[in-house]
C-alpha cells in the first residue's frame, strides 16, 4: 500500500511535466525500474545530441556534452550490474510512454534555433531532471529489492541532482 | 590489473603517505562527485593523488588553468607534485560543483 501511494505521488509530479508514466498496482520490478532509468538515460543523452547540433551556445554544448558523458557511464554501470546478476532490463509500459513522449518533445525542440533553442533545452533538461529525480527518490530507490541495485540508483541519483543543479543555471543562463 | 591498483589505492584513500625525505602523497577520491578531502594541507614538493572512484568521468583542473589532469575515466588516477606556495584552487571541468583546494606551504 505505502509502495502504491508513494508511485501515485511521484507519478502525479511527472504529471506536472507533462510526462504520463504508468505502473501497476504493485509498483515496478527491479528489472523494470532498470529499464525506465536507462531508457530515461537514453532520452537524456538524445536530447544533448540534439542540443550538440543545434546549439553554438558553450554553454549549452557544455552541459550537453556532461549529460552525454554521465548518462552514458550510469547506463554502463547499469548494463555491468545486470549482466554480472544474469538479468535483463524488462521493456514495460512505463518506458514506452517515456520515448513516445520524448519524441514528442524533440521534435517541439527541433523546430527551434538559436537562443529559443537554446533556453527551450535548458528548461526542459531542467523539468526532466526534477521528474526523474523525484521518481528515482521516491519510488525507484524505495521500490528497488537488490541491495547492489538499490546503491546504484543513490549514486545515479546524486549525479542527477547535481545535473539539476546545473540545469537551474543554464536556465538562468540563456534567459 | 588497473582494477586491483585501483584497490590498493583506494584503500589509502584520506591517508598521507610519507614517502623517502620529507615529501608525502596525498590521495583525493573522486567520489559521488565530491573530492574527498575536498581541502587538505601539503608542502611544496609532495604528491597529489586524484583517484576516479565514481562510475562517471571527471577531471582535477586548477581554476587558473595552470595545470589540468585532463579526462579521468572510472578508476583512472592522475597525480600532481605541488611546486609552489599557495592556495591551489581546482574543479571538475565536467561539474562546476565539484571543487577542492589544495593549500601548499
Amino acid at each position: 500500500m505505502l509502495r502504491r501511494a508513494m508511485i501515485a505521488a511521484a507519478f502525479a509530479a511527472a504529471a506536472l511535466t507533462g510526462l504520463a508514466v504508468q505502473a501497476g498496482d504493485e509498483g515496478p520490478s527491479d528489472l523494470e525500474i532498470a529499464h525506465i532509468a536507462y531508457t530515461a538515460g537514453e532520452i537524456d543523452i538524445r536530447y544533448a545530441h540534439l542540443a550538440l547540433a543545434l546549439s553554438d551556445n558553450p554553454a549549452v554544448r557544455g552541459f550537453a556534452e556532461t549529460m552525454i558523458r554521465d548518462h552514458s557511464a550510469v547506463n554502463d554501470a547499469a548494463l555491468g550490474l545486470l549482466d554480472k546478476l544474469g538479468a535483463k532490463a524488462r521493456d514495460n509500459p512505463t518506458s514506452r510512454s517515456l520515448l513516445k513522449q520524448a519524441a514528442e518533445k524533440r521534435a517541439e525542440l527541433k523546430a527551434l534555433s538559436g537562443a529559443a533553442f537554446d533556453r527551450a533545452y535548458a528548461e526542459n533538461e531542467l523539468a526532466y531532471h526534477q521528474f526523474v529525480n523525484k521518481t528515482v527518490e521516491e519510488v525507484f530507490i524505495p521500490a528497488a529489492d537488490n541491495e547492489e541495485f538499490k546503491a546504484l540508483l543513490g549514486t545515479a541519483l546524486k549525479t542527477f541532482k547535481i545535473h539539476q543543479a546545473h540545469a537551474e543555471r543554464l536556465v538562468e543562463q540563456t534567459r | 590489473m588497473r582494477r586491483a591498483l585501483y584497490g590498493l589505492v583506494a584503500g589509502l584513500a584520506y591517508a598521507s603517505v610519507p614517502q623517502t625525505g620529507e615529501a608525502e602523497t596525498h590521495i583525493i577520491e573522486m567520489r559521488g562527485l565530491e573530492f574527498i578531502p575536498a581541502e587538505i594541507d601539503v608542502a611544496v614538493g609532495d604528491t597529489v593523488t586524484w583517484v576516479n572512484a565514481d562510475v562517471m568521468p571527471h577531471t582535477a583542473t586548477a581554476s587558473d588553468g595552470s595545470w589540468d589532469s585532463g579526462t579521468m575515466e572510472a578508476g583512472d588516477e592522475w597525480s600532481l607534485v605541488i611546486e609552489t606556495e599557495g592556495a591551489l584552487d581546482y574543479v571538475c571541468a565536467f561539474h562546476p560543483t565539484m571543487t577542492g583546494v589544495i593549500n601548499a606551504r
